[in-house]
């Protein structure tokens, strides 16, 4: 727009700008979201063994009432997580990591060591590292409880829980 | 504040990272903007402006990318920004012609993507204001304006920069505006334009600070780092503006850099822009803001470095007041010393983490700007010694600083200051110098005492009085006497030991420096002070120390001999000099060193015989048996003992104080010693020596009280005719052969001489003698060296025999 014809033409005038406060300049953006799927352990003696991970999340969106916390999940709360959002939010759930049928054949059939295998548990906690990024940066999926319980709960209690919004952290 | 898509930024930033993939990226990059600006260029010789600006446009599209690593950025960058300059000179040269387009600013702004947008829209601006054809004040308000449009940290800051370039030029430093062309603006423009710009890119770099993921922090800083020229260069052009003086400075634009300084509170830019205004801005400024700048300091976040910071300043401002070794260029209100001693003080009270080393560092610089502003007062910088005392007495009373530690070190680098700074008359009168140096451990006190010799050696410092002396032992404690923190040292105390001895010579040699020039009683007060001192730092310290101390003893009776006119009590004196010297070599005996007390004795014999004063005699007789005794504890080292001798009978030749009754009594006494060496060779050079013994040594005649040689014949001959027998009996030929030569040459003296009994048939003899015995020395190397000094006595007697002393000398080849 030419610079002379904005008194003729207020229209195309440039819009007054707003001093920015010299907080509001340098502070950190209330965007930091980062979670890290890490340190698979194995629990329990052959028959019931199952594999859990750390999930540990370190954020400063409002929206989140603890800024850094660590808690441990296992598989079946990921697919938990999966069905809650599905069913509430309107977000497109992205699928997890296979349940992988053919490595809970029976022992004798394969010839590795399952669901407990190391490189099996590396894939599976990578996606799962995706998934819940993918997730947890999403508005809509922040609003939902059932996120909130599953980040920053220790343990997932059915008796505590109930379905519901969440507005503020 | 909006939420960005947070996922957005690990993505952004985890792809394109490893080394490959930035390589390839890059030169995609680069080769799409040479085809881009190859077609521009080639569309512009055909005047074709439009189609230029889009392949311009489909350029600057490169710069829009999120891949690239900050350098690899910057490299893009510079490639593009050299390619837009032809499309800068192909518009500035149509408007030189007349043929400018006038609406090619409106109609860039229709590019698509914005990154394009306003470089081209910078481009035109910039070319528009050079042609005149748009107001300046309005084109350069609308530019920096504009820029908000890309708030990404990179992209932006490099948006910016470019802008800064373009618009170098075209600042208006003018007072007021251009009466010919309207609205051309004045440096207050100016002054909003670069402030502006660059309060908008110090927000884009700090939020660099927070792009990316946790875990690549450390890259990311020094990414960000390897970018700060970027919004220095906002510094750097205030900095170039004429019409800037010291008030607009003071009330405009130090304080619209410093509110975004102090508010952005992150340590990199912290760090980086206060050190930039130090360096950027005329120290006539910084001496005019003094207390805004320090204020600021202290407002700094916790983890910034202040110290470098506080250092800068103080060393430019030091600097510049001793500019053409004048102190005139501070103004006599400003109070440097207190302003800084005032604000350190209240900086180290805020950072209760701040390490004991940068502290000092602080004081060290203090103490610096104290001793080179304020040179003749001397109470500004022992207040930083002071201080300094008490800082670490705060910290823990008397506790020595462990040795090694930065602490230490800095403390070291500070009592360096002082040192190198005034001679060293000057530091004794700086008091406290002595509280600052106990706070170190052994080592470094060593280190610093080593340097403070050095210095005063180099500057050959004269130090005239006995008071100042005792100043200057304090300090050097640890040299001079057995330290209680230095308990592994005290075995390294030998000889054999390198360092010691360095250590030790210069300490001796410092005593060269002591000097009272025209008060010989002072004098005496320094050399007694020195034995008080050195007599505590044992016997190994002492074989180097007390020499000198004797050494200027003796010479110190010669200037009372000197004086003796004006001073009646000169010759009670020198006794008392005499004997301190006798106290001292005594203890020194108790040192294997060979001949060095036997020499100080005959040294300190041959002084009193030269003073003669009225003790005189004693006084060389007392020295000369202890020298004597000294010779006879030598026995069983032959070469030892032959060498004394030497020396013994050289002093007496010089000798002259000796009554007949003393003087015969040495002569028997070296004599006989002579016969009783072991070795034959040593008997026979030693008697040869003593013949002069009998000659031309000097006693004095008690009732004329003058000297007078003794000239004894008959005791001469003896000698000689005993020094021919003993050669006779000697073995080695060759060395018999040498024996006769050395004894030829001697008749041949005492023949020069008039001794009688010599004559000229006695040495006709001897030379026969001598030839025949020639013949059977060897043809070796050795024997070489013998021929030839005997060919030389041979080669002086037939230049002899001319005269007709020597009638009747029977000499052929």
């Amino acid at each position: 727009m030419p610079v002379q014809g904005t008194e003729t033409r207020p229209e195309i005038a440039r819009l007054p700008t707003q001093q920015i406060s010299s907080q509001d300049r340098y502070e950190p953006p209330d965007n930091f979201l980062e979670i890290e799927v890490a340190n698979p352990i194995t629990h329990g003696l052959s028959g019931n063994r199952y594999t859990d991970y750390e999930i540990r999340m370190k954020t400063n969106l409002p929206v989140f009432r603890l800024k850094e916390c660590s808690v441990r999940r296992r598989y079946s709360d990921f697919d938990w997580l999966r069905k809650e959002l599905e069913r509430d939010s309107k977000i497109l759930v992205p699928p997890l990591p296979g349940k992988a049928w053919e490595r809970q054949i029976p022992a004798f059939l394969r010839n590795n060591d399952g669901i407990f295998d190391d490189d099996f548990i590396e894939d599976r906690r990578k996606g799962l590292e995706e998934f819940i990024n993918k997730i947890a940066g999403h508005p809509l999926a922040q609003n939902e409880r059932a996120l909130h319980v599953f980040l920053q709960e220790e343990k997932i209690d059915p008796e505590t829980y109930s379905p519901g919004k969440v507005r503020n952290g | 504040m909006s939420m960005q898509k947070a996922v957005d930024n690990n993505r952004s930033s985890n792809a394109g990272l490893s080394m490959d993939n930035q390589e390839k990226l890059l030169a995609d990059a680069l080769q799409n903007v040479r085809q881009h600006a190859f077609a521009m260029k080639r569309v512009l010789d055909q005047q074709s402006v439009m189609e230029g600006l889009k392949h311009a446009a489909n350029m600057l599209g490169e710069l829009r990318t999120s891949l690239l690593s900050p350098k690899n950025y910057y490299e893009l960058h510079v490639v593009v920004v050299e390619e837009l300059h032809h499309l800068e000179l192909y518009l500035t040269d149509e408007f030189e012609h007349g043929r400018g387009s006038h609406d090619l600013y409106e109609v860039v702004q229709y590019a698509g993507n914005i990154v394009p947008r306003l470089y081209l829209l910078i481009t035109i601006g910039h070319v528009y204001i050079r042609a005149n054809e748009l107001p300046r004040r309005e084109v350069l308000r609308d530019l920096v304006e504009m820029c908000r449009g890309v708030q990404h940290p990179l992209r932006g800051l490099f948006l910016r920069n470019y802008l800064l370039q373009c618009v170098k030029s075209l600042l208006p430093d003018t007072e007021e505006e251009n009466q010919e062309a309207s609205k051309t603006g004045t440096i207050l423009d100016s002054l909003d334009f670069i402030l502006l710009n660059f309060s908008e890119m110090n927000k884009l770099w700090v939020r660099m600070q927070y792009q990316g993921h946790t875990r690549d922090l450390q890259r990311r800083e020094q990414e960000r780092r390897e970018l700060r020229i970027l919004v220095g260069t906002n510094l750097v052009r205030l900095s170039e503006l004429e019409c800037v003086n010291v008030e607009r400075y003071k009330t405009i634009v130090l304080p619209k850099i410093m509110e975004q300084v102090v508010s952005c509170r992150d340590s990199i830019a912290q760090e980086y822009l206060m050190e930039c205004i130090i360096q950027v801005f005329p120290d006539e400024y910084h001496l005019n803001t003094l207390n805004e700048f320090l204020k600021a300091c202290r407002e700094l976040s916790a983890s910034v470095n202040i110290r470098n910071i506080l250092i800068s300043l103080i060393d430019r401002l030091t600097a510049y007041s001793t500019r053409d070794g004048s102190q005139q260029n501070i103004p006599e209100n400003i109070q440097l010393f207190d302003i800084f001693s005032e604000q350190i003080a209240e900086v180290v009270k805020s950072r209760i983490n701040m390490p004991p080393e940068d502290i000092v560092a602080l004081q060290s610089a203090l103490l610096n700007l104290s001793l080179k502003c304020y040179r003749d007062q001397f109470e500004y910088g022992n207040k930083v010694l002071e201080n300094t005392r008490k800082i670490f007495d705060n910290i823990a009373l008397d506790t020595q600083v462990q040795t090694g530690t930065p602490a230490a070190k800095e403390l070291v680098k500070m009592l360096k200051i002082p040192i190198d700074c005034y001679d060293i008359l000057d530091v004794l009168k700086l008091n406290h110098y002595k509280l600052v140096l106990q706070l170190l451990s052994y080592r470094e006190r060593h280190t610093v005492c080593m340097y403070i010799i050095n210095s005063i050696l180099d500057k050959e410092t004269i130090i005239p009085t006995a008071e100042q002396v005792t100043q200057l032992f304090e300090l050097l404690l640890t040299l001079i006497i057995d330290q209680t923190d230095s308990a592994l040292e005290t075995s390294r105390q030998t000889i054999t030991n390198e360092d010691f001895v360095e250590e030790q010579n210069l300490v001796a040699r410092l005593y060269n420096n002591f000097q009272a020039p025209n008060d010989p009683d002072q004098q005496y007060h320094i050399i007694k002070i020195c034995q008080d001192t050195f007599k505590n730092g044992g016997l190994e310290r002492m074989r180097f120390t007390y020499p000198p101390i004797i050494m200027q003893a003796y010479a110190l009776t010669f200037r009372y001999k000197n004086i003796r006119e004006q001073d009646e009590k000169w010759e009670k004196k020198c006794q008392k000099l005499f004997q301190l010297c006798n106290q001292l070599i005594n203890t020194l005996t108790k040192l294997e060193t060979n001949d060095l007390p036997l020499r100080l004795y005959l040294q300190g014999a041959l002084a009193a015989s030269e003073i003669g004063s009225e003790n005189a005699e004693t006084i060389a007789y007392e020295f000369f048996s202890q020298a004597y005794t000294l010779y006879e504890e030598q026995a069983g080292d032959t070469r030892a003992q032959s060498a004394s001798l030497t020396l013994l009978i050289g002093t007496l030749e010089k000798v002259t104080c000796f009554a007949e009754e003393n003087h015969s009594t040495l002569r028997q006494s070296l004599t006989q010693a002579a016969t009783r060496l072991v070795k034959r060779p040593d008997q026979v050079r030693t008697l040869l020596l003593c013949t002069h013994l009998f000659w031309s040594a000097q006693r004095l005649n008690e009732s004329t009280q003058k000297s007078e040689q003794v000239h004894d014949n008959e005791k001469v001959l003896a000698c000689l005719k005993k020094a021919t027998k003993l050669t006779t009996q000697i073995m080695d030929q060759s060395v018999q052969v040498q024996l006769y030569n050395e004894l030829l040459n001697t008749y041949i003296y005492f023949f020069n001489q008039n001794l009688p009994d010599i004559d000229i048939t006695l040495l006709n003899s001897l030379i026969e003698k001598l030839q025949n015995e020639m013949s059977k020395i060897s043809s070796n190397e050795n024997d070489e060296f013998i021929r030839n000094q005997i060919q030389k006595t041979f080669d002086y007697l037939r230049q002899q025999s001319q005269l007709e002393k020597f009638q009747g000398l029977q000499i052929n080849n």
